[in-house]
């Protein structure tokens, strides 16, 4: 029986099906992530075959023009952002907390919303189907082919507010793994001995809190140009500003999706070859270049448009650049063979099957990474060639993950004959699909009629698509029926392996550790009451040489420059004799809400009526019925009493003494900075293409004034003050002078609001010369601009004012007083970086 | 209440110096037809709205007194947007 049950908390045991709906457990949620993802595979995956039936011959008129391009464009789009990132988190969600340490994630409320965002998000993909087709534009989505002129149907506007959705969900996980990881950390484990797993889930949450910041912005645009009017991506430029918006996301989002299988590679490596990765310094430093270079490479998607030449050189610099820490990775692991002794098993087989088709995908890569030869390879099927060698060469390595992995989720072996034979299907089918595709470049991409001459290329391919699809049978098949009658394993089944992980049982309890798990000593223990010192660490400081994966090296491994782990089988044994394990009885933390799960249908309810709404009818019902049931939810988590306790003892570098909760809201900020930043940026870019000077002259009516930008920057500012004097009457345990502040935040708040109102009022229905019919949303290009992005920051200051609408009620009954002034101090973070943004977008908007 | 004086003479400085902003564009330096000018002025008023984001951050957000890693991810995230901007604009220069 586990606690949950025995402390009366009301959690369901894993037959029950209310569990699934209210769990916040990371490992539950950890389940949920990857049966889902892997549902999303095989929806792509059908797609994928019904396109590979069409390209047996060319012309095939199977699927019809415009349903080929959707099955093109949904197979993309499923693939990337519903089943590789999500069937990682899976395993990250899973296993990162019981490798670092850590009872749960810091957030487990949000972790659950994270995942039913991420559902309903792909529900509401699949919705699209039924209103009128789907997304048609290819996954890169490219304008105009993205706006409504050429996608007039419903669903096209859908499938963008399921990425947002979605990109909700990501951003939600990024802030929540960045928060855990750098707060939660067992004593003694340092950042740079994360396991590598850990690691490159580390760099990969860094990535998307920023690169999806920018595509939301991307998305948001487009979604306001499908619902409202703007002209965007319709403007002297907007095609241009959308590959910018796209790719700066784009390019990243490729070792977003590569990096945990590469981590996953790098964990079966050493496992399987008992050996730890060679150059393990090397091979996270250059992890790290990579993870910064990936921000810097975009514009290689771009060589055949109109940027000019300079940046193109610099670019295809920079793309070569990245390169090279990739190649010190690929022999470091292909070294870490030479010297270890390989144990042929399922996941290492998929490791390696990983690594050598991320070989043949980077080399081809570099092709078009040289701005001469993407001239002639653009637009090509190299490119789709290269791009399924990189992204499921990708996705190979997580296969191994799910064989790696899966004794310790079900604590039961998987069938390794069937497993060999997967792999042996797999990887042959996975050949024989995409190396002929390099042979038939010349086929245009996303096109479905090709060279007579390509022909038996594709008949191969296809036959090498049927035969990747089938190898999925034998998976589903062996873990299914492993699941029920596998031979049950210990907490190890793998003799060399080095996290901690294996070092509890299969499956793991549901708070994880009996105990407190400590590295201080220099390998993993488990001890009861630790003693705190001054600061708030423990009182062991780490001794011996630390190694990989939280161990120490031996002082003899280390005198005989051998690197013998005391991870792993040994810590195993030492949790297991007892020699440091011991049981404590410490405040257990709640696991259960089904708030999360009522916020995300409403989430899927409104964008579903949002996504048709300019149609009326039961759009707006749905629209309204979603807004309604998400105020009840928001309202029904606020009131919920849920206990998360911030460990007593943790390693925090290098962010000691910021709360969960504060660090949290700055990882969510410092992805607002992104998002703003986008919105900021596309107005700048369209004010530079269109001439910035000619802006003014063209485009801005003579009622445009500074005064009400003015009045608004002096309501604003005047709110920020009154949130710290907020901060100095909680400290001062005045209840009059937080109540006062905090109304009078509000009040200005409000103020900001209806001068805006009037002044958009005026702008609406002014009527001059040049605008005859006022300067309204969809006007021209800078009204466009204007309106939208003013926009996104009142929205913004809505949320702070629904956000007041809470505490002042609450303040008047004494809440945020004395130790409780935290609260005010996190709005605040919020309130005043509304504020900061207004700060630019005053001078940009109003007066240059 | 040194607190207090510290955070009201930062929102007298923030009010001042935005009213600063207003008094450029009033003196005719944002003149669309004079670049010269035009540009000076977009430099004087911008750099303002840093000054003020900087004061705001730093006192009202309280970066002052918390580790520098947050300042530093904070930056980051500006960081990247900056890049995003100015790579772009001037890919179309």
């Amino acid at each position: 029986m586990s606690h949950g049950e025995a402390d009366g908390h009301e959690f369901p045991p894993m037959s029950s099906v209310k569990r699934w709906f209210i769990t916040t457990n990371h490992k539950d949620i950890g389940i949920l992530y990857t049966i889902t993802a892997l549902f999303f595979l095989v929806l792509g995956g059908v797609l994928a075959m019904l396109m590979r039936v069409q390209l047996w011959s060319p012309g095939a008129s199977i699927l019809g023009a415009n349903a080929y391009n959707q099955a093109v464009s949904a197979h993309g789009l499923l693939m990337v952002f519903w089943f590789i990132s999500p069937f990682a988190f899976g395993f990250a969600n899973y296993i990162i907390p019981l490798q670092i340490g850590a009872d749960d994630l810091a957030f487990p409320r949000l972790n659950a919303m994270s995942y039913w965002a991420y559902l309903f998000s792909g529900l509401l993909f699949i919705a699209s189907f039924f209103q009128g087709g789907t997304f048609a534009g290819g996954w890169t989505m490219y304008a105009p082919l993205n706006l409504p002129t050429y996608m007039p149907n419903i669903g096209g506007t859908t499938v963008v507010l399921a990425l947002i959705m979605f990109i909700a969900a990501v951003t939600m996980g990024s802030v929540n793994f960045l928060t855990t990881m750098y707060r939660m950390r067992a004593e003694g484990l340092r950042m740079r001995d994360l396991p590598m797993f850990s690691m490159s889930i580390l760099l990969t949450v860094w990535m998307m809190l920023f690169a999806f910041a920018a595509l939301l912005a991307a998305l948001m645009i487009l979604a306001a140009q499908h619902i409202f009017g703007v002209t965007y991506f319709s403007a002297d430029g907007g095609t241009l500003l959308w590959t910018h918006l796209f790719w700066f996301f784009g390019h990243p989002e490729v070792y977003i999706v590569f990096f945990p299988a590469l981590g996953i590679m790098a964990e079966c490596f050493q496992t399987f070859t008992g050996q730890r990765i060679v150059g393990r310094k090397w091979f996270v430093l250059a992890m790290v270049l990579v993870a910064l270079q990936s921000f810097v490479v975009w514009m290689h998607h771009m060589f055949l448009t109109g940027i000019n030449l300079e940046i193109k050189t610099l670019f295809m610099v920079t793309t070569i650049g990245i390169s090279l820490p990739f190649d010190l990775m690929v022999f470091s692991l292909i070294y870490t063979m030479i010297k270890g002794r390989i144990r042929y098993t399922t996941p290492f087989l998929f490791s390696l099957g990983a690594l050598i088709l991320f070989i043949i995908g980077g080399i081809t890569g570099v092709f078009l990474g040289a701005v001469v030869l993407d001239y002639e390879f653009r637009g090509t099927y190299w490119v789709v060639a290269h791009f399924h060698y990189v992204m499921v060469g990708g996705a190979t390595g997580l296969f191994a993950g799910i064989y790696y992995w899966f004794p310790k989720m079900t604590g039961r072996m998987y069938d390794e004959y069937l497993g060999k034979v997967h792999f042996a299907l797999y990887f042959l089918g996975f050949n024989l699909l995409y190396f002929p595709l390099f042979v038939a470049w010349e086929t245009p991409r996303r096109v479905f009629d090709y060279a007579p001459g390509l022909t038996s290329w594709h008949q191969v391919a296809s036959i090498g698509g049927f035969l990747l699809g089938a190898s999925f049978l034998v998976m589903f098949y062996n873990l299914f029926k492993s699941m029920a009658v596998g031979e049950e394993v210990g907490d190890n089944p793998w003799e060399y392996s080095t996290t901690a992980e294996w070092a509890v049982s299969s499956p793991p309890p549901l708070e994880n550790f009996e105990g407190k798990p400590s590295y201080a000593s220099g390998k993993l223990t488990f001890r009861e009451d630790p003693q705190l010192t001054a600061d708030g660490s423990g009182d062991n400081e780490p001794t011996g040489t630390p190694s990989t994966d939280g161990g120490v090296q031996t002082e003899s491994a280390a005198a005989s420059g051998e690197s013998a782990l005391v991870t792993g089988p040994e810590a195993v044994a030492s949790a297991a004799t007892g020699a440091a394990t011991v049981h404590t009885e410490e405040e257990h933390a709640d696991h259960a809400s089904f708030w999360p799960f009522v916020i995300c249908f409403a989430g899927f309810l409104a964008f579903l009526g949002l996504s048709g709404i300019q149609d009326g009818g039961a759009y707006y019902w749905l629209t309204g019925a979603g807004g309604a049931l998400s105020a009840v939810g928001f309202v029904g988590m606020a009131q919920e009493s849920f206990h998360t306790p911030e460990p007593t003892v943790a390693e925090q570098w290098p962010f000691e003494g910021v709360e969960n909760m504060k660090l949290g809201m700055w990882m969510f900020l410092g992805s607002d900075v992104v998002l703003f930043g986008g919105f900021i940026g596309s107005y700048l870019f369209l004010r530079v293409a269109n001439g910035w000077m000619h802006w003014h002259h063209a485009f801005i009516p003579e009622a445009h004034v500074t005064l009400p930008g003015l009045i608004n920057t002096y309501l604003l500012l005047a709110s920020s003050f009154m949130v710290v004097l907020a901060l100095v009457a909680s400290h001062k345990n005045s209840k009059r002078g937080v109540v006062a502040s905090l109304s009078l935040t509000w009040l200005l708040g409000v103020g900001f609001l209806i001068n805006k109102g009037i002044e958009w009022n005026h702008l609406f229905h002014i009527s001059t010369e040049a605008f005859p019919n006022g300067w309204g949303i969809s006007t021209n290009v800078a009204s466009s601009t204007f309106y939208l992005t003013t926009g996104l920051h009142g929205a913004h200051v809505i949320v702070g004012l629904i956000m007041l609408m809470y505490m002042i009620p609450r303040a008047m009954n004494g809440a945020y007083l004395g130790d409780d002034e935290v609260s005010i101090e996190y709005f605040g973070l919020y309130w005043h970086f509304v504020d900061i943004v207004w700060l630019f977008l005053f001078p940009l908007f109003y007066i240059l | 209440m040194a607190r207090f004086k510290l955070y009201s003479a930062i929102f007298v400085v923030l009010m001042a110096l935005s009213t600063t902003q207003a008094i450029v564009e009033e003196t005719g330096m944002v003149d669309f037809d004079a670049p010269g000018t035009y540009w000076m002025a977009f430099g004087i008023i911008l750099v303002l709205s840093f000054v003020k984001a900087t004061f705001v951050a730093t006192y009202y957000m309280h970066l002052r007194w918390e580790p520098r890693s947050v300042t530093y991810l904070f930056l980051g995230g500006l960081f990247v947007a900056l890049a995003l901007t100015t790579a772009a604009a001037y890919s179309i220069l």
